[in-house]
């Protein structure tokens, strides 16, 4: 399974793509932004999204709309990790479409446990 | 016109003029007014948030080295472990060494397991990045409202140092409640809301 971490922060990058791989997740690729990962979506064909929210120049929540406006990425996973803990967000980033969210800071634990929640559909 | 209809003209003309002066002032006073109460309102919110961005980097910085000091005493038994260990394989007394290897393992995984939760705590950086460009974008504001203020009080004399500064301001994106410790909303009550996406989380 492939999966593209999106972060700003490349410290937050490398903690993600490391625990993913203690997972058992090896093949991760990863972008900067909103759309970068919207540029690397169509090259690298991930399985799995992992991204933040606050980024420059597109934000995670546009990300999660612009996909889930194609067709071909209505189904795809997405997790959204990130510091937003206010309610009406969690609201907000569900009605965008993510099919699950994790409040930063994360632990290991919950990042595997979500990402099999989410694949177990 | 006799000298004291002119005094008098000439006192009626002053006064009209220092009339005029004075309600300019008290409107440039006015346009002041907004600007530098924001201003006020934001010198303590990015004080704030300096604040914590001071104690929740001490607070991971005293975690990580906790797990550190950890690790460094775990890998000097290590060390004085394996040298019993090439002791008794050298001398033949082999019956300890399985024991010893066991004891190494646990010793090597425990070691591991804290290196990945130092790895889990450096999260900090993002969140104190965040409330860094908070704080940031709040003195940018002030700037902003001081710069107004400056150039009311000058008028068409401002002087050339109150250009915008040369420097590019970085494009920020951040959460202006960023917490390394407060949730808002904590895991549990986000799980139980995507299991069942009509029910509100406890607030």
């Amino acid at each position: 399974m492939k999966i593209l971490a999106v972060d700003d922060s490349p410290t937050m990058r490398r903690i993600i793509i490391n625990t993913l791989k203690r997972a058992g997740y090896e093949d991760v690729v990863e972008a900067s932004d909103g759309k970068d990962a919207l540029a690397k979506v169509e090259i690298e064909k991930p399985n799995f999204i992992i991204t933040d929210w606050n980024m420059p120049e597109m934000d995670g929540l546009t990300l999660v709309t612009t996909l889930r406006s194609k067709d071909e990425y209505k189904n795809l996973p997405i997790l959204m990790v990130t510091t937003r803990s206010v309610k009406d967000d969690i609201m907000e980033a569900m009605k965008a479409g993510v099919n699950n969210y994790i409040v930063k800071p994360f632990t290991p634990e919950t990042l595997k446990a979500k990402i099999n929640q989410v694949l177990a559909g | 016109m006799s000298p004291t209809d002119n005094l008098q003209a000439k006192i009626q003309q002053e006064i009209t003029e220092l009339t005029t002066s004075v309600s300019g002032l008290v409107e440039s006073f006015r346009k002041l007014q907004n600007p530098l109460a924001e201003s006020h309102r934001k010198v303590p919110q990015a004080t704030n948030q300096l604040d914590k961005i001071s104690e929740q980097t001490e607070a991971a910085t005293s975690q990580m080295l906790d797990m550190i000091e950890q690790i460094t005493q775990r890998e000097d038994e290590i060390i004085k472990d394996l040298g019993v260990v090439k002791q008794k394989a050298e001398s033949g007394e082999t019956t300890e060494i399985g024991a010893l290897a066991d004891v190494l393992t646990v010793k090597a995984t425990t070691n591991l397991n804290d290196a990945y939760a130092i790895m889990e705590a450096l999260q900090f950086q993002d969140i104190t990045a965040q409330q860094m460009d908070h704080a940031a974008s709040l003195l940018e504001d002030i700037e902003g409202k001081l710069r107004h203020v400056l150039t009311n009080v000058s008028g068409d004399e401002a002087p050339e140092k109150l250009e915008e500064p040369a420097i590019q301001k970085k494009k920020r994106a951040y959460d202006p409640h960023a917490d390394l410790f407060n949730k808002t909303t904590n895991q549990e009550d986000i799980d139980s809301l995507f299991q069942n996406p009509k029910q509100q989380p406890v607030e």
